[in-house]
């Protein structure tokens, strides 16, 4: 059985302008011990799917369908008492404002030392602060500037802080929202390293939620690529990469920057920030799509199975 | 000071050392040396990459050169003025002249202000016209930034917008009062690679039109070498080799710039195959 399954989930925001449809319709499932990437334009809906399996959404968002089955059970059913006894012991996440999530007036090692003894009540706080040193060398942050206050550390020293205390209550889920973009190319492959060997050896769930195509290519098992609230190409890593289908997965392929490739001037042009309010039923992203037609614009896309491990979301493939 | 007609900004031996308090039980306080006599110079109209590790040292330079933080020793002249020593009315010229976009969104930009009073904000404090001019420059720099239609905006606050979208809210606030010289760090970091090229290629057209001098912080060497003329390695505080991007790229003499080619992200070689065989088709 699937350790996560995510069935049809949609969510949005209560706004000014109206009800804002950030997530619809989404689904993917996780098997133990199983990594997913989940990769999109800024404003797709990451950060709100992994506030849905936090069950952490702000006051204004409103799940408006679907399933979040953890363990067999729907985590949207639970009450605010049960959320909790799964939220940080089961899932863990590394927000995406991480950074700031460190408390200025407490020293780093004292504030993960803190996570660790709020939910391990037979831990001394000796063994926390042990037990913070060794989750500091996996994240590579020198020991005598443990006893820092956050304001010294520069970003990347936050960042991997705020790993370390992800890590602190051995989750069997960790959702990573961007946990490396802070950091620069040498330690964002440390960690990634890192991540990959923790998972594998504790047999850890991991979401990977990136805008960096390439990271997630190195880290995750399958791949989601979402667009304007809905996934539109999904599989195996393997999969999407030898044979990206989607128009959107191919223009994230071609705008990555490598230093192996000769220099070329790319073109890029987003255009409107798709309308998540009142949205097209056609397919989303046929206002910046090279190979749409009339068609697109009008009809609703539907899936198309490609594999049996990879699928995408448009209607030309059909 | 050089030519400020050609040489905007110049970096004289700057150090800068932070001290970090220690209780007294633990011992006397340290200090975190940031910059060690770091020296380099931008030219008027160009853009220049400082690039290096997490902690090397990036934002406190870029914070040095806007005058948020003041250097220990060394000179620096950023627009003919000596920045060390500016006061007064020209201290207020050169603050509208010279922008920073932050490095982090969530912290930078005010929580309780609205995309349009944050963007319009600089605008007001420099008494930049009136309200209908400062509503089209709002949104045209909104736009800019491909945030668009930037009016579905205007009355969100920050908590309610995505990462990228408050990064590219941060970069509109920057550009708002047409500044001759921004520090932009890391300023597409939260954006997928089609929105950063798209924010890339704005940069590059403002300097072509307006003669905007960029300083770019990043640490990612392919990035810079998309968008700079010319970049610096900075390692611990110290600057281990300038030049054209391109050159550095292809023949780093610094065993740190080789570390730092040697681990940028790259696709495997089958994915690799297939950008170029998409993009053939
Ligand atoms: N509290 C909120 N109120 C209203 N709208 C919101 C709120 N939070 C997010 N949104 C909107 O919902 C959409 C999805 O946001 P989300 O933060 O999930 O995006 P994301 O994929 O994580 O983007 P990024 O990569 O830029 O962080 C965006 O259009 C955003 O503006
Ligand atoms: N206010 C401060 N007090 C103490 N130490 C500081 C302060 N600001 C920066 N530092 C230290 O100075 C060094 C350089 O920091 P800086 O923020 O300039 O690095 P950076 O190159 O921008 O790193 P990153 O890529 O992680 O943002 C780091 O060791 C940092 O911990
Ligand atoms: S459905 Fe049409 S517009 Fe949408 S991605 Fe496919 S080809 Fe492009
Ligand atoms: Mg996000
Ligand atoms: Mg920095």
């Amino acid at each position: 059985m699937a350790l996560l399954a995510v069935e049809n989930l949609s969510v949005g925001y209560h706004t000014r302008k109206g009800f804002l449809k950030s997530v619809q319709g989404v689904s993917f499932s996780l098997a133990e011990g199983e990594s997913l990437g989940l990769v999109g334009e800024s404003g797709c809906g990451k950060t709100t799917i992994g506030m849905s399996l936090m069950g952490l959404l702000p006051e204004n968002a409103a799940v408006t369908g679907g399933k979040i089955l953890f363990e067999g059970t729907d985590l949207l059913q639970l009450s605010k008492t049960e959320i909790r006894q799964v939220r940080w012991k089961k899932i863990a996440m590394i927000f995406q404002a991480a950074m700031n999530a460190l408390n200025p007036v407490h020293r780093v090692s004292e504030q993960i030392a803190e996570a660790i003894l709020a939910h391990h009540a037979d831990i001394s706080e000796e063994a926390a602060l042990k037990q913070v040193e060794s989750l500091f060398q996996v994240v590579g942050i020198p020991p005598d500037r443990m006893r820092d206050y956050p304001h010294q550390y520069s970003g990347g020293m936050k960042q991997r802080a705020i790993i370390a205390m992800a890590l602190s209550c051995n989750p069997s889920l960790i959702i990573a929202d961007e946990p490396t973009t802070a950091l620069d190319v040498i330690v964002q492959d440390q960690i990634l390293t890192a991540i990959k060997d923790f998972q594998k050896r504790l047999n850890i769930c991991l979401i990977f939620i990136s805008h960096d195509i390439a990271v997630v290519a190195d880290v995750c098992d399958s791949i989601g690529i979402m667009f304007a609230g809905q996934l539109v190409e999904y599989g195996n890593v393997k999969d999407v990469f030898d044979t990206p289908m989607h128009p959107y997965t191919q223009t994230l392929l071609a705008s990555y920057l490598t230093l192996d490739k000769d220099f070329v001037q790319l073109n890029s042009n987003p255009g409107k920030i798709p309308d998540l309010i009142n949205p097209t039923a056609g397919c989303r992203f046929s206002e910046r799509c090279a190979l749409a037609d009339a068609a697109c614009s009008l009809n609703t896309p539907e899936w198309v199975e490609i594999s049996p491990t990879h699928k995408a979301l448009c209607s030309r493939f059909k | 000071m050089k030519d400020p007609n050609t040489v905007i900004v110049q970096l004289e031996r700057i150090s800068k050392t932070f001290q970090t308090r220690t209780s007294f039980l633990t011992g006397p306080p340290k200090g975190v040396v940031a910059l060690n006599r770091v020296s380099f110079e931008i030219l008027r109209g160009e853009i220049f990459g400082l690039v290096g590790e997490s902690g090397s040292g990036k934002t406190t330079t870029g914070r040095l050169m806007v005058k948020l933080e003041t250097p220990d020793s060394g000179k620096l002249w950023v627009d003919g003025n000596d920045i060390t020593q500016i006061k007064g009315r020209n201290l207020k010229k050169f603050r509208r002249k010279v922008q920073m976009i932050f490095q982090d969104p969530y912290q930078s930009l005010n929580p309780y202000l609205s995309v349009f009073e944050s963007v319009s904000e600089p605008l007001i404090v420099h008494n930049v016209g009136d309200s209908k001019t400062r509503k089209d420059r709002v949104r045209q720099s909104l736009h800019a930034v491909g945030l668009s239609p930037p009016d579905d905006l205007f009355y969100r606050y920050p908590h309610q917008m995505s990462g990228g979208q408050r990064q590219r809210i941060a970069i509109a606030r920057a550009m708002v009062l047409e500044p001759e010289f921004v520090v932009a760090d890391e300023p597409t970091s939260m954006l997928d690679a089609s929105i950063a090229i798209h924010i890339f290629n704005i940069l590059s057209e403002l300097r072509k039109k307006f003669k905007v001098t960029f300083l770019f912080i990043t640490h990612s060497l392919a990035a810079a070498r998309y968008l700079c003329d010319r970049i610096a390695v900075i390692y611990k505080g110290e600057i281990v080799e300038t030049g054209p991007a391109e050159d550095i790229i292809q023949n780093p003499q610094h065993p740190y710039t080789q570390a730092l080619i040697q681990a940028h992200p790259r696709f495997r070689h089958a994915i690799k195959r297939n950008i170029t065989r998409s993009r053939r088709t």
